[in-house]
């Protein structure tokens, strides 16, 4: 009485094959660099052109420094502030507009010139959307407050980019404004991943939108909202053209992010590239921490109950073996 | 299969239309905003933008600042081609790869597969402009200068767009089709591509365009690595326009910002269809 | 990642030591004099030695070479070349033997910078045989870093003492093209010393002549006078300035020593001195409030601020690519033009500049040393910068420009109808010689930034002076690699 054994294993080697590209490609371009760059966390090296390197009699003290150091702590800070107030609505906005864009029963007419427009704000470089959102907030004069004035809601020029929070509000913005017709089209590509039978069914059994969105739409949308936040949160802690490019992390660094102050640390004059690694570094803890997080808390748990159930078959199935053996 | 049902009424429904109507040309205005500037500006001359950077009516200088490329030497054909290399060439090689290497974990069962993933998922979160020092040293030590090769190739490796492709398959992929294939007699190459990839359009789409637009806007890496003029891409060329502190030809570069996003429209509206269609999924023999 | 990558990437590395321009940011450009650079450089100030050897005797270019490599930042010197090739084939009877391959690289991405440095480190035939700096970021390659590279003039046969004594150049500039080991290694071509350049008729409302002589004793010299007339025009209903930004071009140029001394980060009590100018502008309402290069400055050249603007410092580029496009017209009574005048101002500065370097392994010195000399100390009329003073270098009617060498200035005409027909040379030989080069640092546009951040957050009372200072100290303990105490 031979049992059948089930042959999925032959199938694993290409697994690894089709993997190779990817990992060539990767070890090739990135890994060296990013390499390199952790290994200088450790050394003194800094100084234009310098190639030689020693690591440090203390090899955390870069790391130590860089914890210590308060314009690292402010741009930590800053980053958090920054990033809540930009996703919370730009992911809100983007499921919003989610819904209204594949619900079956009301069309809304011009979807498809919507979505594009929608786009398009993706498209522009920051350089130049910094530059005109400079402008528009332009002091004394510039259209932001002439528009104020226009409305009797103020009788003096504000200088809008000399408070740390309205600074902080408009980077914000400007970058919910760039990204949120991104986050929807990621977020309508993952509902048209949905099996059509699914809303069928619900149809049938006379639904309204909002469940459909609600309990059809939304757990169905799990993995891709799992891939828009870890995304929105890794680019997010990451956030550096339009802070540099806006106020360069002004007014007095209130809108100072992680990375612009990496960058500092490495391109203001000195190069210190060993301090600038040390910060990354532990950037790249923090993100890895949170990601963890979000990971965890978005496991698909059917899929994390079936993985339990089956070690729990194979134990039963190892321990009747050794049974039937012994 | 449109049924009115009974339990929504008719005004409540209307007032939700209303908004949200209003809403999306809200936005869509929002939008649009800088591009119309950026026209717009493309129109002036320096001075009349020194004056007052935003106008909604264009000027007379349009042809000016046409000719303002020739003295400059500002090919934007040249731009074109280059620019269209280097985003085609690392748009196709990053989507195929990526849609590869994150089918390779969703579908088979490997001993490092878990691993591989986190490990995926870890390099994403390494801030990217520290890497990028060593990987032009690294470029000019190796010779690769003025070569489209390292701005194309290390498209292969693009974490984010696995991890992407892989979040789809999951939700969108049954491992039935696959077996089908299978017992239908296709060996995995050409399940993969004539099956899986048809499937994965939506997601293809969509990253296409993303790394597409990426690669286009990319300015740094290609301003080090292309020296030689006629390497030179679009961003490039039009930061040349920037060059002369006080004497920039802002008319010229705003004409310039908008020829290249013009093609990226292009792309886009292109593209689009296959996001906005629904490509009908579930293709399971049922 | 590629999206994060190439986004993050487009503008990653922004601003490094280059020009911080993006047309409506601020422009900081560090001018001041001397010599005071990074910690591992000898010696301090003007202490350098000085450097009495001989030109090259016989300098000879290598046969087998044909290309000659010139990078830069603008297509500025690029273009000169095109006159020096008909010049050459005027004195020398046969074409321009090389072949100039010319690579550009814009400053504003902050790319200019690593690509030059890698060529110049990688060597080779690629090397470039001549390149340009710009003054935000001169001093690196004349004093600091990447000093070792540039080729002293002497070398490449060039009779350095003879020449800078006929052509009278500006001393700032060649104090700040001179290598810590006394050689002369760099010189610009363009003069960029300041001025205040004032409106005629506010000057006769207030004072009763628009006399350059007379105005310079009313607005200085030094600063006291300055706050004087501010009051004097703030009576009339007129700003002084347009923004704080103004004065800080000409603050920045008059300090004794730079920002660092010894290794250590000094506040030079000039610096200081401008925390309470820019407070005191504020508090008195003597100007606009207005950003340098902001839209609501360029504004308050053609009267549409709030009050009208009495002056702007600048050197003549100001002048000619700035002030006369943004003026309101194009002939005398148009707007503003015509109605300006420059004099001498409270204190000397500069702003601005290009420096030619040649490279130590240039393997056509002979030539190389040709051009450079062209550019930067020939003071004849067949000179780059008598064509470039008189605004003839691709025919007649082009734009003038002060030039380093004070001989050409004298025998130019640099009469300008936007200045009712004053010679702007008769001001800007004096004023180049008032500039100084001697507190420059390496990392002065960094420093200059952080600076002035604070000082706008105290002149806007939210901070106390003492406050903004030890903010200063801290912001630049965190990023430069300086002793801050």
């Amino acid at each position: 009485m031979g049992r059948k054994k089930i042959k999925s294993v032959s199938y694993a080697k290409y697994g690894y094959i089709f993997s190779i590209p990817f990992v060539l490609a990767f070890l090739v371009f990135t890994a060296y660099p990013i390499f390199y760059t952790a290994i200088i966390g450790f050394t003194d090296l800094k100084g234009l052109g310098k190639t030689d390197f020693m690591i440090m009699d203390n090899p955390f003290q870069n790391f130590q420094q860089i914890l210590k150091t308060p314009s690292f702590q402010k741009s930590l800070i800053n980053t958090v502030i920054i990033w809540t107030c930009n996703f919370i609505p730009q992911l809100l906005l983007a499921l919003l507009l989610t819904a209204w864009f594949t619900n079956q029963r009301q069309k809304i007419k011009g979807q498809g010139a919507f979505k594009v427009l929608f786009y398009m704000p993706n498209i522009i470089t920051a350089a130049t959307i910094a530059i005109l959102f400079n402008v528009l907030f332009g002091y004394p004069m510039g259209p932001i407050n002439d528009l104020f004035k226009l409305l009797g809601l103020a009788d003096k020029p504000i200088n809008f980019l000399i408070n740390k929070w309205t600074a902080r509000g408009i980077v914000s913005f400007i970058q919910f404004w760039m990204w949120y017709g991104q986050t929807m089209i990621v977020l309508i590509a993952g509902v048209l991943g949905i099996n059509p039978t699914l809303f069928e069914a619900a149809e049938i059994d006379g639904a309204t939108s909002r469940q459909v969105f609600f309990y059809i739409t939304l757990p169905s949308l799990r993995t891709i909202m799992l891939f828009t936040l870890v995304t929105s949160l890794i680019g997010g802690m990451q956030m550096f053209d339009i802070p540099k490019l806006f106020l360069n992390g002004g007014p007095d660094n209130s809108t100072l992010t992680v990375s612009v102050f990496i960058f500092n640390q490495a391109f203001s004059g000195s190069y210190m590239y060993n301090r600038a690694s040390a910060a990354s570094m532990i950037m790249f803890l923090i993100i890895a921490v949170l990601s963890a997080i979000l990971f965890y808390i978005l496991r698909d748990k059917d899929a994390a109950k079936m993985k339990k159930e089956l070690k729990k078959i194979k134990k039963a199935q190892k321990a009747a073996a050794r049974g039937a053996g012994a | 299969m449109k049924k009115t049902l009974k339990h929504e009424p008719i005004a409540g429904r209307t007032i939700t239309r209303v908004i949200k109507y209003i809403v999306c040309i809200t936005l869509a205005i929002l939008s649009i905003m800088p591009f119309w500037i950026m026209l717009m500006n493309a129109t002036r001359n320096t001075y009349e933008i020194q004056q007052s950077s935003i106008s909604l009516v264009p000027s007379s200088y349009l042809l000016n600042n046409f000719k303002v490329f020739e003295g400059k030497s500002f090919n934007p054909l040249v731009g074109f081609k280059n620019s269209f290399i280097i985003a085609a060439g690392s748009t196709l090689l990053n989507v195929y790869f990526s849609s590869l290497t994150a089918y390779a974990l969703v579908v088979y069962h490997w001993k490092l597969r878990q691993p591989f993933f986190t490990f995926i998922m870890a390099v994403l979160m390494v801030p990217a402009q520290v890497s990028s020092i060593g990987f032009y040293q690294f470029m000019y030590r190796i010779g690769w200068t003025n070569s489209f090769l390292p701005l194309v190739l290390p498209a292969m490796a693009a974490p984010a767009v696995v991890f992407f492709m892989r979040q789809y398959l999951l939700g969108a992929l049954s491992i039935d089709i696959v077996n089908s294939a299978r017992i239908d007699g296709a060996n995995e190459f050409y399940t993969f591509n004539r099956i899986v990839l048809p499937i994965m359009k939506p997601a293809i789409a969509t990253q296409a365009i993303f790394s597409f637009v990426g690669s286009w806007n990319n300015l740094f890496m290609p301003l080090i690595l292309l020296t030689d003029k006629k390497n030179y891409t679009m961003p490039i060329m039009v930061s040349l326009l920037r060059g002369d502190i006080y004497r920039t030809e802002f008319g010229a570069v705003y004409l310039g910002l908008s020829l290249t996003v013009l093609p990226l429209f292009i792309v886009y509206f292109a593209l689009s269809k296959y996001i906005i269609a629904g490509v009908a999924l579930g293709s399971m023999k049922e | 990642m590629k999206r994060i990558l190439a986004l993050v990437l487009t503008l990653a590395m922004v601003f490094t030591l280059a020009l911080g321009f993006t047309g409506c940011g601020k422009e900081e450009q560090p001018s001041a004099p001397g010599g005071t650079s990074a910690p591992a450089q000898p010696g301090d100030g003007g202490s350098k030695p000085q450097d009495t050897s001989t030109p090259a005797p016989s300098v000879s270019d290598d046969p087998n070479v044909k290309v000659l490599n010139l990078w830069s930042f603008t297509d500025e010197v690029p273009k000169m070349m095109e006159k020096f090739k008909e010049l050459y084939k005027e004195k020398h009877g046969q074409d321009f033997p090389y072949e100039i391959k010319e690579t550009i690289i814009a400053t504003t991405e902050g790319a200019y910078q690593p690509a030059l440095d890698q060529a110049l480190a990688s060597g080779g035939a690629d090397a470039p045989d001549i390149y340009c700096a710009e003054a935000a970021f001169v001093l690196k390659y004349t004093q600091g870093d990447a000093a070792h590279f540039a080729a002293a003039y002497k070398d490449l046969g060039i009779d350095v003492d003879k020449l800078l004594a006929e052509a009278e150049i500006a001393q700032y500039t060649v104090d700040i093209g001179t290598r810590g080991d006394g050689k002369l290694v760099g010189l610009g071509y363009q003069a960029t010393g300041g001025a205040y350049i004032y409106r005629r008729s506010i000057a006769k409302d207030v004072w009763g002549t628009d006399d350059p002589a007379v105005i310079k004793t009313k607005i200085g010299p030094g600063w006291d006078k300055f706050f004087e007339a501010a009051e004097a025009l703030k009576a009339k209903g007129y700003a002084i300035v347009s923004g704080d930004g103004d004065v800080w071009q000409a603050v920045r140029g008059s300090a004794e020593k730079g920002w660092i001394v010894d290794g250590k980060l000094n506040i030079d009590p000039n610096y200081e001195q401008f925390l309470d100018f820019s407070k005191k502008l504020k508090d008195n309402d003597y100007f606009n409030d207005t950003t340098d290069w902001s839209d609501s400055w360029f504004a308050d050249m053609k009267d549409a601020g709030a009050k009208k603007v009495f002056g702007f410092f600048g050197p003549a580029w100001l002048i000619n690519y700035v002030m006369a496009g943004n003026s309101g017209g194009e002939k005398p009574g148009e707007g503003t033009y015509g109605d300006w005048a420059i004099c001498e101002p409270p204190v000397g500065f500069f702003w601005g500049g290009t420096w030619i370097i040649a490279n130590k392994d240039t393997k056509i010195p002979k030539t190389v040393g040709e051009i450079v000399e062209w550019i930067t100390l020939d003071s004849s009329e067949t000179g780059l910068q008598y064509y470039w003073a008189n605004g003839t270098l691709f025919g007649p009617g082009g734009t003038k420009d002060t030039v380093a060498s004070g001989t050409v200035m004298k025998k130019s005409d640099g009469t300008l109808d936007f200045l009712g027909g004053q010679d702007m040379f008769e001001v800007f030989v004096p004023a180049g010689e008032f500039a100084s080069g001697k507190a420059m640092t390496q990392y002065d546009e960094t420093i200059n930034s952080l600076f002035r951040n604070q000082v706008g957050e105290y002149k806007n009372g939210n901070k106390t002076k003492e406050q903004a200072i030890a903010d200063f100290k801290q912001n630049v303990a965190d990023n430069l690699d300086i002793i801050v105490e």
